[in-house]
């Protein structure tokens, strides 16, 4: 398939530092997650956006166990499908809410107007002060590692591993949040 | 945060991913679990006292327990990282119990039919099946400590694997122990006992191996 191959070449830029290739590799996986978890969640779009989230996090966190050897849409694929069996597994432990609770297009109050159910944004707050930190500056107001550092007193290093164990956390996070 | 929003923020400023050095920290891993093992055996259980002349026996039950974990090997590397086709390394897993099975019945068969039970069973209850578990336990903490590191997907499966190789590792130090040194006997009850801790790997890896 050219995918692979152009998927491939795009997340192995990433790994070498290249944002402008990450993003667009992230980007086409999330289209290709989004198709993946839709088909087996019918009905359940918002779940489905979730996992795609998730899912995400978890291809951006392990990136570095992405063995150059085998195809990438197989080492993608097993780990969507991991994130989705956790989370029906999940599903199934809350059994006094049931899943087709939740319809397509419900007005929930508790919830933002977004694609997704859950709002990441709110999550982040959970997280422990230095990692949200290092998270926020350097991944969301765009600093770059060498300013967060000077402008937190923290290490260039301890900023890095803040923002790698920040992250995640948060995927943890977010398989918790459908739990509760 | 739209699914948007959260891609621009993972793909801003991102760091050269760095390779996972897996080679030295499993090496490291297992000796470590080796070494604790060991140790457990000799304050907990003594060392066999006739240790200088039985050095050969010794030495042949820790090899074989040794291939055992070498033969589990490729299947637990294959594990660690998502997507990889394991093929092959079930079949050698198959094979070897397989072969180990036929060594029994060879070995058995050349003994006097009299002799055939003491030299399976060894003279009593084969304490090892239960014993080799114990002394995996350091092993497989350790294993699924390094596993967390990478990405493992198909969770029993993994804790299985580790626990067959943590149970090898086990073995090698029980050996030390170990009274009997009849081939029938090793190649049934060793491969039993690792077999076991594998068993409860499957049953407790997906609680531990969770990420």
């Amino acid at each position: 398939m050219a995918d692979e191959a152009h998927l491939r070449a795009l997340l192995l830029q990433g790994l070498a530092g290249d944002d402008a290739a990450h993003r667009a590799f992230l980007t086409e996986a999330a289209g290709l997650l989004r198709a993946y978890f839709r088909n087996r969640l019918r009905g359940q779009a918002e779940d489905a956006e979730d996992l795609v989230q998730e899912t995400l996090v978890a291809l951006h966190t392990r990136r570095d166990t992405y063995d150059p050897n085998y195809p990438l849409t197989a080492w993608m694929y097993a780990i969507a499908r991991y994130r989705l069996i956790d989370f029906l597994r999940r599903a199934k432990h809350r059994a006094t809410a049931p899943l087709d609770g939740v319809e397509v297009g419900d007005i929930d109050p508790q919830f933002d107007a977004s694609d997704a159910k859950r709002d990441v944004a709110v999550l982040l707050d959970k997280l422990p002060e230095k990692q949200r930190t290092a998270i926020r500056l350097v991944k969301l107001e765009d600093r770059s590692i060498k300013e967060a550092a000077s402008q937190t007193g923290l290490s260039e290093s301890d900023i890095k591993i803040s923002i790698h164990r920040g992250l995640k956390t948060l995927m943890r996070l977010m398989g918790q949040e459908q739990t509760t | 945060m739209k699914t948007d929003h959260l891609i621009d923020a993972l793909a801003r400023n991102v760091e050269p991913a760095e390779k996972p050095r897996w080679r030295m920290n499993l090496a490291i891993t297992l000796l470590v679990g080796l070494v604790v093992a060991v140790a457990l055996v000799a304050i907990g259980l003594g060392v066999r006292p006739d240790l200088g002349t039985a050095r050969m026996p010794i030495m042949m039950k820790a090899m074989f327990s040794a291939l055992a974990a070498a033969v589990v090997l490729p299947l637990a590397l294959q594990l660690m990282k998502p997507g990889r086709p394991l093929g092959w390394r079930i079949g050698a897993v198959v094979a070897f119990v397989a072969l180990c099975a036929v060594c029994v019945v060879v070995a058995l068969m050349g003994e006097e039919p009299g002799e055939r039970m003491a030299m399976w069973m060894g003279n009593g209850v084969p304490w090892c099946v239960v014993l080799i578990p114990v002394l995996a336990v350091p092993t497989a903490v350790l294993l699924v400590w390094l596993m967390r590191a990478f990405a493992p997907t198909r969770l029993t499966l993994t804790g299985a694997a580790i626990g067959a190789l943590s149970g090898g590792v086990g073995a090698m130090a029980y050996a030390m122990y170990c009274p009997v040194d009849s081939a029938a006997f090793v190649m049934t009850w060793y491969v039993l006992g690792i077999a076991l801790s594998a068993a409860i790997g499957a049953l407790v890896g997906a609680k531990f191996l969770r990420w």
